[in-house]
């Protein structure tokens, strides 16, 4: 039933990869007979060549070029007497198996390559460079803004009469006073904490209000918005701001009801007037998101340093092996990577007393500056200046300057623009060093903090369990989170810019905010799972309870939750089975009114079971109308009963008819055009045991337990995690890991720790010793 | 001051001048720069306008002519000026009529070069109603839009505004210059900050290329340390160093060959701080006259403090802060007299303006800078004590609009409207009315080419 029992060993995305697989597997190539009869004397077994004949068949010519080339010279002393049919099949086995690029590249062994910084990478690089010097955020356990309320227009401290969390900034207080001791008349409101976007663009924030208010988001002392003169009737106001996703950032919320300039408000006729109303919202439109409350658990009480947060844009980085790399560069990327610098090089220079502890006119300062400077070029560069380096940074490029503001700017950018800066572990090839920076980059897309650098430097990341509690460590602050936050919006394709736009005529309640909310529905269900207290893998297919907030409530028909935002709650009894049948799966999975069991099945399939598969024959799905007889379940048989479909939709169908009860938006359905759903289905696991299940409930159980399901997850988690094929580090990894998670009762940030303690101390010169190469069999 | 403020925010600058660091390759220029000092004078010689501005009133009898006519002597508040007495034009009689929301100090400002109202809001003055910012733009900002429009006088900022020592603080009081209703346009007060906005992309170039070819050297030292695989990468890299090289090499050969003046040195590390108000102000006027000689723009205003600027001149020996001082009655001789060295000193640093202009040759033309600027220096308050807004201070400099110099004008309570119209028309911007309609009737006010 499966195209290929050994591809699942192979990245599934790389289907262009895969059709040549399947081909070079296809029944009888007799090129392969005729090759091993006619060529292999002289080209090798293999293609790789003889004493005679050392050239390996390889070349760039076309599979029609290399043909004629064959028909025309070979076999050597009887060219031509190959038959136009040998010499097409003799030519198309060369060509797939050994001849042709990408036959070369699939036989090569696996290696961890030089890789330069992927974009957020790059850009958490920076951020943490500074942050080195500024202290790093944390995220207090406290979800909301810290607000004090103050009974005067400004924030005296001794004018405070109420502070208190306030987990969303959404009041409406009328002509009420917002607490007990305050005059409605005049008051002052301030909320103070952090943020956490969660993920990379720009940001708009707003804030309504008829009073003059301030929002400070990152930038602690230029507001986004500055609406303290209040001017004419407006009462909302907007700015945006580009955040780095996963990253913490400083927020403050000023808001004063009362006249600003001169305090009148002693006079007589100020006091008779009547309370004017007073309301506070802040909301915010994420990327591709909608308008919306800025909700709690973006937030936190807790204060952080102001950031840097880069924002030229980059060009996006290679994702044709299904995860992110540093494999390539272009003019583009190039040209990103000066912007980027000067736009570092400014933010530094605007701080950079503050960041070097001195100030303007201090006797020490340029003392002080040049001991910042090495300080910056070593933490970018993840290790310590050689005396060649030294001199150089800090003689020629800072020194030289009379300016030292100038001198700092330019050694950020001679820093930063250095292959030692954007290449992955080039100047830490092995030793602690090399750990620690394989391990910032594993599990934090950054650099080593403060911590790991002491680590390395006493010698403390020798032994397995050594760096297994510094990645445990690493897992547990912010920026583990993040990249681990950011695995899952990958495998569930959270990432991938889908609108989620409905039929109206269908499902006329179904809109954006409504996408938007099952978005975040899954993305917190997820993190707690993952970030919460049991992080077990197979909590992620079987859970029956949903994140629900009041959008979805409604439109779902479940109870409204009973606190604000997202509260679990049971959408249908007992039909829910984790991810696959959350909503936003479901109807990200469909079309946008009839549901797709293809796209659900190819899910499965591939995500989550690891099937390799090749692209599909390019066919328009059967329009409904045309069958308006035929249920989808029916509809979809028929489409894909031709043999040359039938091979992969043998395995794609039957997955996604068990979602069937589900419809385009992830509502619960009995019936389709009038025909009752039927939702069992089976799978063929790979050694052979046929499974069948009724439905959604009991396909979420066989995907917890299924070891397929298992090794497509850990090596998806491995590949985003590292960045770089997984044998690479040895062919015994993918048994050891799946060892490992086994025992860890499938704990996923136990499996991240694995991976992180198994790959970082590695070298490059594992992969390309000899003894560690392996040749793949074609 | 908190923040040590030499160095500027280079996405501040890239939203201020409405591009996005996406839209800005970091090798090519600006629009408009290309063409900029270089550009063939199509439509005629260049005119510019600068707008000086200075607070609290002044002391009329120490400020205007006696009477009207030919100039001859100059009172001690205009003694300065007396080198370029035939390149000056009083205008006695020109009123700011605005009323509604916000104090005196507030339309002063607000409403004079905007002619209009302010909106109701909450900044409360020391009298009168509380104010927000005014309804519509300022006349600077209306040429501005006229000569943008036009691609033959169209530059690479079309206006820079300029200040010294301005309060960080965005109110009705600090603000003169909108771009529209509820857009005030914060001056920049900052010489190192303006000099980034006109010079930063240069000097960035500088900078990169400055470090290209330590770049270089590393990636070859690194290639060297790798097998031939993980090369192929390092060699790209070290291609695409060379090619940004040559591309900054050519871009600078483009620059030098089209900015065709110096660029300014500043000196490094002076502070905004009260009592380097003298030495802010010659760093910012020396950037705006570099900014002429480039041709970054044609409109300029420069706002030393802000209506009720606190200013404390101590270094002619006041230590009485301005606008304490100008609520004095007129019976304080001693205030007066401080008063007068106030204003003295301000003309001061105009007429030094005025003599940088005279002795810079227009570029790519005959004449002078000064032949082709028209300088106006005004001031939020009639004056200071009675907070009139009547006879507002209103010196016309220069030759940019070929008014009629060297005289004094006597108008009779004119509104000031009329005076942003002749502004506009001087630059062929045949406005109907500018601000406020209902104090427009009369048209531009006349009389000014003689």
């Amino acid at each position: 039933m499966l195209p290929s029992r050994a591809a699942w060993l192979l990245t599934v995305v790389s289907l262009a990869c895969f059709s040549n697989l399947v081909r070079s597997q296809a029944p009888l190539p007799s090129g392969e007979a005729l090759y091993a009869k006619q060529c292999a004397s002289c080209h090798g077994k293999g293609g790789e060549g003889t004493k005679r004949h050392p050239k390996p068949l390889a070349g760039d010519r076309s599979l029609a070029q290399l043909t004629k080339l064959i028909q025309e010279t070979m076999p050597e002393g009887q060219p031509g007497s190959l038959s136009a049919g040998e010499a097409q099949a003799v030519s198309e086995h060369v060509y797939h198996s050994y001849y042709s690029p990408l036959a070369r590249e699939r036989n090569a062994p696996p290696r961890v390559d030089v890789v330069r910084l992927t974009v957020p990478q790059f850009r958490n690089a920076v951020a943490d460079i500074v942050a080195g010097f500024r202290g790093y955020p944390g995220w207090s356990s406290e979800r909301g803004l810290k607000g004090e309320y103050f009974k005067s227009r400004n924030y005296r401290k001794e004018d405070r009469v109420l502070e208190r969390v306030d987990p969303v900034i959404d009041f409406d207080w009328g002509t009420a006073p917002p607490a007990q001791g305050i005059d409605a008349k005049q008051f002052a409101v301030r909320h103070r904490g952090s943020i956490r976007p969660p993920v990379t663009g720009e940001y708009q924030f707003v804030v309504r209000t008829e009073h003059a208010t301030r929002l400070f988001v990152n930038d602690t002392k230029k507001p986004v918005i500055d609406a303290w003169v209040k001017s004419g009737a407006d009462t909302e106001y907007t700015g945006t701001v580009f955040l780095v996703g996963g990253r913490i950032y400083p927020i403050r919320l000023e808001m004063s009801k009362a006249k600003q300039g001169v305090d009148d408000s002693d006079k007589k006729e100020q006091k008779a007037k009547p309370a004017a109303p007073a309301m506070l919202h802040l909301e915010w439109v994420p990327p591709r998101g909608t308008r919306q409350v800025v909700p709690d658990h973006c937030l936190a009480t807790n204060g952080s340093p102001e950031q840097l947060a880069l924002g030229t844009p980059f060009p996006p980085d290679d994702r044709s092996l299904g995860w992110e790399r540093g494999s390539s560069i272009s003019k583009a990327w190039y040209q990103a990577v000066i912007q980027s610098t000067v736009e570092v090089s400014a933010w530094v220079r605007e701080r950079v007393d503050e960041m070097a502890g001195t100030k303007p006119d201090a006797g020490d300062r340029k003392a002080k500056l040049r001991a910042f400077c090495k300080s910056f070029a070593e933490r970018a560069w993840r290790r310590p200046l050689e005396p060649s380096e030294e001199k150089f940074l800090l003689d020629t490029v800072y020194g030289s300057q009379p300016d030292p503001e100038v001198g700092v700017q330019r050694l950020v950018l001679a820093t930063l623009q250095s292959p030692a800066f954007l290449y992955q572990c080039v100047g830490n090839t092995e030793g602690p060093r090399a750990v620690a920076e394989r391990l910032a980059w594993t599990l934090w897309d950054s650099i080593p903090d403060n911590e790991l650098v002491k680590a390395a430097a006493e010698n403390r990341l020798g032994s397995p369990d050594q760096i297994r509690k510094q990645a445990e460590r690493m897992l547990a602050d912010p920026r583990g989170q993040a990249k681990l936050m950011g695995f899952f919006r990958h495998w569930l394709r959270l990432d991938q810019a889908s609108d989620l736009a409905k039929d109206t005529k269908h499902f006329p309640d179904f809109n954006a905010e409504l996408a938007s909310s099952l978005r975040q529905s899954l993305e917190l269900q997820v993190q707690e799972i993952v970030l919460g207290p049991k992080p077990d893998f197979r909590r992620l297919l079987t859970e029956d309870l949903i994140l629900v907030d009041d959008r979805m409530a409604a439109f779902y028909g479940a109870a409204l939750p009973p606190a604000q935002g997202f509260n679990p709650a049971p959408l249908d009894a007992g039909q829910r089975a984790g991810v696959l049948t959350h909503p936003y799966m479901l109807a990200a999975l469909a079309y946008n009114a009839e549901t797709s069991p293809i796209h659900r099945g190819v899910f499965i399939a591939k995500s989550l079971l690891g099937v390799a598969m090749r692209p599909p024959e390019a066919v328009a799905p059967l329009a409904p109308d045309l069958h308006p007889s035929l249920s989808n379940r029916e509809r979809v048989i028929l489409q894909t009963q031709p043999t040359a479909c039938s091979t992969c939709h043998a395995i794609i169908n039957p997955l996604g008819f068990a979602l069937e009860g589900f419809d385009a938006v992830g509502k619960p359905r009995t019936s389709d055009r009038g025909k009752p759903i039927f939702t069992a289905g089976e799978y063929l696991t790979r050694d052979g045991k046929a499974v069948a299940f009724p439905g959604p409930r009991e396909l979420g159980s066989f995907l917890a337990q299924s070891p397929e399901a298992h090794d497509a997850f850990i090596q998806h988690l491995f590949h985003h995690l590292v960045q770089q094929p997984e044998r690479a580090f040895g062919r015994s990894v993918p048994d050891e890991l799946r060892t490992a998670f086994q025992s860890d009762l499938f704990d996923i940030r136990k499996l991240a720790a694995a991976i992180a303690t198994r790959t970082a101390p590695a070298t490059r010169q594992v992969a390309t010793n000899p003894a560690n190469s392996e040749r793949k069999s074609p | 001051m908190s923040r040590h403020r030499h160095a500027f925010n280079r996405r501040e600058l890239l939203v201020r001048l409405g591009v996005s660091a996406a839209a800005l390759p970091f090798v090519t220029n600006l629009p408009g720069v290309a063409r900029a000092a270089g550009s063939p004078a199509t439509a005629g010689r260049k005119r510019r306008m600068v707008i000086f501005f200075t607070p609290n009133g002044i002391v009329p009898k120490d400020f205007w002519p006696d009477a009207e006519g030919p100039l001859d002597k100059l009172k001690a508040c205009l003694e300065p000026l007396t080198p370029f007495r035939d390149q000056i034009l009083t205008l006695h009689g020109v009123c700011d009529k605005v009323r509604g929301d916000g104090d005196a100090h507030m339309r002063g400002m607000g409403c004079l070069l905007t002619g209009v109202e302010l909106f109701p809001g909450n900044i409360q003055g020391g009298s009168d109603t509380p104010a927000g910012w005014a309804k519509g733009h300022s006349i600077d900002q209306e040429i501005k839009n006229h000569l943008q429009k036009d691609p033959s006088t169209r530059t690479r900022f079309g206006s820079l505004e300029f200040g010294v020592m301005v309060p960080e603080r965005a109110d009705t009081w600090t603000r003169m210059v909108y771009t529209g209703a509820n857009k005030p346009v914060a001056p920049v007060d900052n010489p190192y900050q303006m000099f980034n906005k006109l010079y930063g992309q240069a000097k960035d170039r500088a900078a990169v290329a400055s470090v290209l070819d330590g770049v270089s050297k590393d990636l070859k030292t690194l290639s060297g340390k790798l097998g031939s695989e993980d090369r192929r990468l390092l060699q790209e890299h070290a291609e695409l160093v060379r090619e940004m090289e040559k591309e900054i090499r050519e871009q600078q050969a483009v620059e030098g060959g089209k900015a065709g003046h110096p660029v300014p040195q500043l000196e490094p590390g002076v502070r905004a701080d009260n009592d380097q108000m003298p030495k802010l102000s010659r760093m910012q006027i020396d950037l705006m006259v570099a900014s002429m000689m480039a041709d970054f723009a044609r409109v300029f205003s420069f706002q030393y403090t802000n209506s009720v600027g606190m200013a404390r001149m101590r270094w002619l020996g006041i230590t009485e802060g301005h606008h304490e001082l100008s609520h004095e009655p007129d019976s304080n001789t001693g205030a007066m007299d401080k008063l007068v060295k106030i204003n003295n000193w301000f003309s001061g640093e105009i007429a030094y303006f005025l003599k940088r202009l005279k002795e810079t040759p227009e570029p790519g033309g005959p004449g002078s800078l000064l032949d082709n600027t028209l300088v106006v220096w005004t001031n939020e308050l009639g004056k200071g004590s009675s907070h009139t807004l009547d006879d507002i201070p209103f010196v016309l400099m220069g030759g940019g609009l070929d008014f009629k110099m060297g005289r004094a004008l006597k108008y009779k309570k004119v509104p000031h409207n009329r005076l942003m119209m002749a502004l506009a028309h001087g630059f062929g911007n045949e406005v109907k009315s500018f601000g406020n309609p209902n104090f427009c009737g009369d048209g531009p006010l006349t009389g000014l080419r003689g």
